[in-house]
């Protein structure tokens, strides 16, 4: 089995946090959450395309996540991702669980916010 | 621009990820706003794309096949599938419908053979109940019509179920109590002559006044018949009129009551037009009020028809008991003429109907059979559907979705389906209605009052949406138990085995009553070929015949009414074109009158009642020839039988088997009445002879020839002893003409022309062939024939389009098995041959459990079918012919397409 660098697995793992997060204020499409997950991290998160949409997709999946085709004034049509009010709940545990888990880094391992 | 949905595509095919159409979608707009951002940047077009590029080619699609595959139907249609939607999770029915109607916009043959199926089942049911609606349902258009009944003659012992009354009896049976009133009535047949006005035949009844009170209609015009007078008055002379005869011949002439017209010469004056609409007894002009006493005629002459109001709270039962009890005290107190004679009631409806009151129950049972077998054929359109979206349906059904939401979506998709469906049925029958009305070979009672009224609009809906509702429900929810509990990727194949033999129940039922509808037209096409088969007696089918009535006012002897008939005869023979014509008073297939009938020389019976009866008619010289009869022996008429002469008489072959033992020379003697009906007189002088020491007179007439037997009776019955006087020793007033001509408006001319020159005001009726005649008496089975033969037709094609799809798509479904087989080393011929067994046992139950329909049909059949049985080995033979010919047809390409499994190809499906 590949070794994937610490980074990859938190991606991993945090990448449900990290979309919900962002579409928690406004509803924002797929490409759109790519670019704020990118500048927001300044660079360190990127997701390929392919994971990208299986994440969208997964989260949609469990009702976390509502896709909806929207035509914009002056813009082509776009899939338009909201969260759900169980997204919100599932939202509010993650992030604790993460503060948690943070928290657990930086006393263990000595690991600080940048 | 950068095509980046084909770029995506290419990129997914070649990794061989499978994406839904909208994840494509997705993508491409994604990479769109990469590369337009790369452009805004500041990079040249070649650099965005290529950025672009590298973002889709270090993406695994392969991640996204799964996920993105539950989003969509396994096809990869750009049409949403229930789990896409965003309003997926709060489905309503309104989006559930237009989902529905977006799924038949893609898959447009099915939703339209869908339509097309269900649209040509309820439109021909909907025609159907709208006839069987309007002509039987419906009541007729008079007071309380339930209450009215007609009255018929009955005679066991000669097997008469249907003959007119005496007006006598008829007396005697109008003043029972079960009666409220009782009108009688017979058919004169009258020539109207109005100064100005070309002469016609009228059709016209000579009725008791009360008639139109009984049925409790009153003329749109006048007063009617007057009621306060005794019963049978002799003056004023008065006749009410119909709507039809007063617009066409007087141009509705407001001034009209009070008018006179002459009937038959005499001087009728117009008490009331009837309201449009009121024909009875059927085609009638005028009525003239009978100016004789009914009682004062014999209870032997049967020539009255009647109706009657049942008295209030009287029941049919009630009344054919105080009837029958009537009957017997008539043959107890009259046995000379009554004997064995009853009356039977007949209610007004069923008498009006006739024949099409069991042919519309026949015809209602075949629609019904069409719908069914229909709604069998769209049960398993939408059973394939079911099935090959049953992975589908398992995989939203394991993502989550509520049984409920795809009960709604399926209900709306069957409701889609049904609605489009019904409409469809309603505009065949919109369409067929007016067209039946306009075509019809025969006259239907009521036919042309019938049109789509709300009930029929209700029963069609009803029976569109119900049924599709049922079938297009029931096979989805049979599937999402299933795929509620089976495994999802277990259940692929194996799961469809249960689904099988639902589809092929449902196909063994299409072909079932198929067969019974083929069954049922075939049957009916046996008993037209023998009702055209029935040897009439008549040889020459192209002769014309039509009729001509010499008025009693102006000729009132009897000899001048002979010789003038014998004159116009003479005359026609001469004109050009005529071979020949002759005259009779009744034509072949009709009653003629019954009478006693002694042999000179045989032991006479004590009285007169006792002795045997046969037909009487009259016929001229000319007759027998004209219509191409054969002389068994002896000689016909000649122009030597005047009353001076001695008495002669042809009679036909049943007679003289019965009564001469075949021997022309004897002498039949005439001891009844010497006029029979109101419109002959035997003018032969009468000898008295001794029955049991009573006088009685007779005229005596020599046997001079015997002729094969001319059909006397309807079809379906025997042919009675007949005996033909000479018209001229036997003149009756309105005769048929029989002519030999070239054609029929040469025959028509020519007695035009004739009567000009010899009779000027005696009208000419229409005129038409015997074979013609002989048409139109077999008309009503022959239109319900062609309808059937329509209905199986459309039936088979039903059936074997289910046959087709059965196989079709069981051979799709076991491409892998036979691929397997055929790799084992099984023959191709084999593997096809094994789908048309398949295909003959559900032929063969079909056919089986058909027969079984038939015979559960038997006793409605059996009312609309002549001189076949429900089991006619023939009729079931070739029904059984055609449909199995046709279902191993349809089983046919399926098999060939079994046949040629690629062995590979067939291990290669998932």
């Amino acid at each position: 089995m590949l070794r994937r660098s610490a980074i990859d697995e938190a991606k991993k793992g945090s990448a449900e946090l990290l979309i919900l997060a962002l579409v928690e204020g406004e509803a924002l499409h797929g490409y759109e959450i790519a670019k704020q997950i990118e500048a927001r991290s300044d660079g360190t998160l990127s997701f390929t395309l392919a994971s990208l949409y299986a994440t969208l997709y997964r989260l949609e999946e469990r009702g976390w996540l509502r896709g909806r085709w929207v035509e914009r004034a002056g813009q082509r049509r776009r899939c338009y991702y909201r969260i759900t009010e169980s997204g919100r709940k599932v939202l509010a545990a993650q992030r604790e669980d993460w503060a948690r888990f943070i928290g657990v880094l930086g006393r263990v391992a000595g690991v600080r916010p940048a | 621009m950068t095509d980046w949905h084909a770029r995506v595509r290419r990129h997914a095919d070649a990794r061989g990820a499978r994406l839904a159409a909208h994840a494509v979608r997705e993508l491409a707009e994604h990479l769109e706003d990469l590369q337009a951002d790369a452009r805004a940047r500041g990079l040249d077009e070649a650099a965005a794309t290529a950025l672009a590029e590298a973002a889709l080619a270090e993406s695994d699609l392969d991640a996204l096949t799964g996920s993105a595959l539950r989003r969509d139907p396994p096809t990869t249609t750009a049409v949403p599938g229930l789990g896409q939607t965003p309003a997926f999770r709060s489905l309503s029915m309104g989006h559930a419908l237009r989902l529905a109607i977006r799924q038949f916009v893609h898959h447009r043959s099915f939703a339209l053979v869908t339509v097309l199926v269900l649209g040509i089942g309820l439109g021909a049911a909907v025609t159907v109940y709208s006839i069987v609606d309007g002509v039987v349902l419906r009541p007729l258009p008079y007071a309380a019509p339930d209450r009215l009944v007609t009255l018929w003659a009955t005679n066991a012992e000669q097997g008469l179920a249907h003959d007119p009354i005496s007006p006598v009896n008829f007396i005697d049976y109008q003043q029972l109590d079960v009666f409220e009133d009782a009108a009688a009535w017979w058919r004169p047949d009258v020539n109207l002559v109005d100064p100005g006005l070309d002469p016609v035949r009228v059709p016209t009844i000579e009725t008791g006044a009360n008639l139109m009170a009984v049925l409790g209609v009153a003329p749109q015009l006048g007063p009617g018949f007057p009621r306060d007078e005794p019963y049978f008055a002799r003056q004023p002379l008065v006749a009410v009129i119909s709507d039809r005869l007063w617009r066409t011949r007087y141009g509705a002439d407001p001034a009209m009551i009070g008018r006179q017209i002459r009937l038959d010469d005499t001087p009728y004056t117009v008490v009331g037009v009837m309201p449009p609409g009121f024909d009875y007894p059927g085609g009638i002009d005028v009525w003239q009020r009978s100016t004789w006493d009914f009682s004062q005629h014999s209870r032997a002459a049967h020539f009255m028809e009647s109706v009657a109001r049942l008295a209030p709270g009287v029941t049919l039962a009630e009344a054919d008991a105080a009837v029958t009890g009537l009957g017997q005290r008539l043959e107890r107190d009259f046995g000379a003429t009554n004997r064995n004679w009853r009356v039977r009631l007949v209610p007004l409806l069923d008498e009006a109907l006739g024949y099409y009151r069991p042919a519309l129950a026949v015809l209602f049972g075949a629609v019904g059979l069409l719908l069914v077998i229909g709604c069998l054929n769209v049960a398993s359109l939408l059973l394939t559907r079911a099935l090959s979206r049953e992975r589908e349906i398992a995989v939203r059904t394991a993502l989550g979705a509520s049984p409920r939401q795809l009960v709604t979506q399926l209900g709306a998709e069957a409701l889609v389906l049904s609605v489009a469906g019904t409409t469809a049925g309603l505009l065949v029958a919109w369409a067929a209605l007016p067209l039946i009305a306009a075509t019809t070979p025969v006259e239907i009672p009521r036919l042309a009052e019938v049109s789509i009224n709300p009930r029929v609009l209700g029963f069609a809906a009803a029976l569109g949406i119900g049924t599709t509702m049922l079938f297009g429900l029931v096979p989805a929810l049979v599937l999402l138990r299933r795929s509620l509990s089976a495994d999802l990727r277990a259940g692929e194949r194996g799961s469809s085995r249960g689904s099988r033999g639902l589809y092929r129940a449902l196909v063994v039922g299409e072909v079932a009553l198929a067969a019974a509808l083929l069954a049922g037209s075939g049957l009916l096409i046996r008993s037209v070929a023998r009702m055209t088969d029935v040897p009439t007696g008549v040889g020459n089918p192209d002769v014309v015949t039509t009729s001509v009535q010499i008025p009693e006012a102006a000729y009132p002897d009897w000899t001048e009414t002979g010789a003038l008939h014998s004159t116009i005869l003479e005359r026609l023979r001469e004109q050009p074109g005529i071979r020949g014509a002759g005259a009779a008073n009744f034509l072949p297939l009709e009653v003629g009158w019954r009478q006693p009938v002694a042999i000179e020389g045989d032991v006479l019976p004590a009285q007169t009642s006792d002795l045997p009866r046969a037909q009487f008619h009259s016929a001229s010289e000319g007759y027998f020839e004209a219509i191409g009869a054969t002389k068994v022996s002896g000689r016909f008429f000649d122009a030597r039988d005047t009353p001076a002469a001695p008495g002669v008489v042809v009679v036909n072959a049943s007679f003289a088997r019965r009564y001469l033992e075949g021997r022309t020379g004897r002498v039949v003697l005439m001891t009844g009445t010497a006029g029979i009906g109101p419109l002959g007189r035997n003018l032969m002088p009468r000898t008295p002879i001794a029955f049991g020491g009573q006088q009685v007179p007779v005229a005596k007439f020599e046997v001079v020839g015997v002729v094969a037997d001319i059909r006397d009776a309807p079809l379906g019955q025997d042919v009675e002893p007949a005996v033909y006087f000479s018209a001229r020793q036997f003149p009756f007033r309105s005769m048929f003409l029989a002519i030999d001509a070239v054609d029929a408006p040469t025959a028509l001319a020519a007695l035009r022309e004739t009567l000009r020159a010899t009779a000027p005001g005696i009208p000419v009726t229409s005129a038409s062939t015997w074979a013609q005649r002989l048409r139109a008496r077999t008309a009503e089975p022959r239109l319900l024939m062609v309808v059937l033969i329509g209905f199986g037709a459309l039936a088979a094609l039903l059936a074997s389009l289910g046959v087709y799809g059965l196989f079709s798509w069981t051979v799709a479904l076991r491409r892998r098995e036979l691929a397997i087989r055929l790799t084992l080393g099984a023959r191709p011929v084999s593997v096809g041959a094994a789908v048309v067994r398949q295909g003959t046992v559900l032929v063969a139950i079909g056919l089986v459990a058909g027969w079984g329909l038939v015979r559960a049909a038997d006793t409605a059949l059996s009312r609309v079918l002549f001189e076949v049985r429900t089991m006619d080995a023939a009729s079931l033979g070739t029904a059984a012919l055609v449909l199995a010919s046709a279902a191993l047809i349809a089983c046919l390409p399926p098999a060939i397409r079994a046949m040629r499994v690629d062995p590979a190809e067939g291990l290669r499906i998932d």
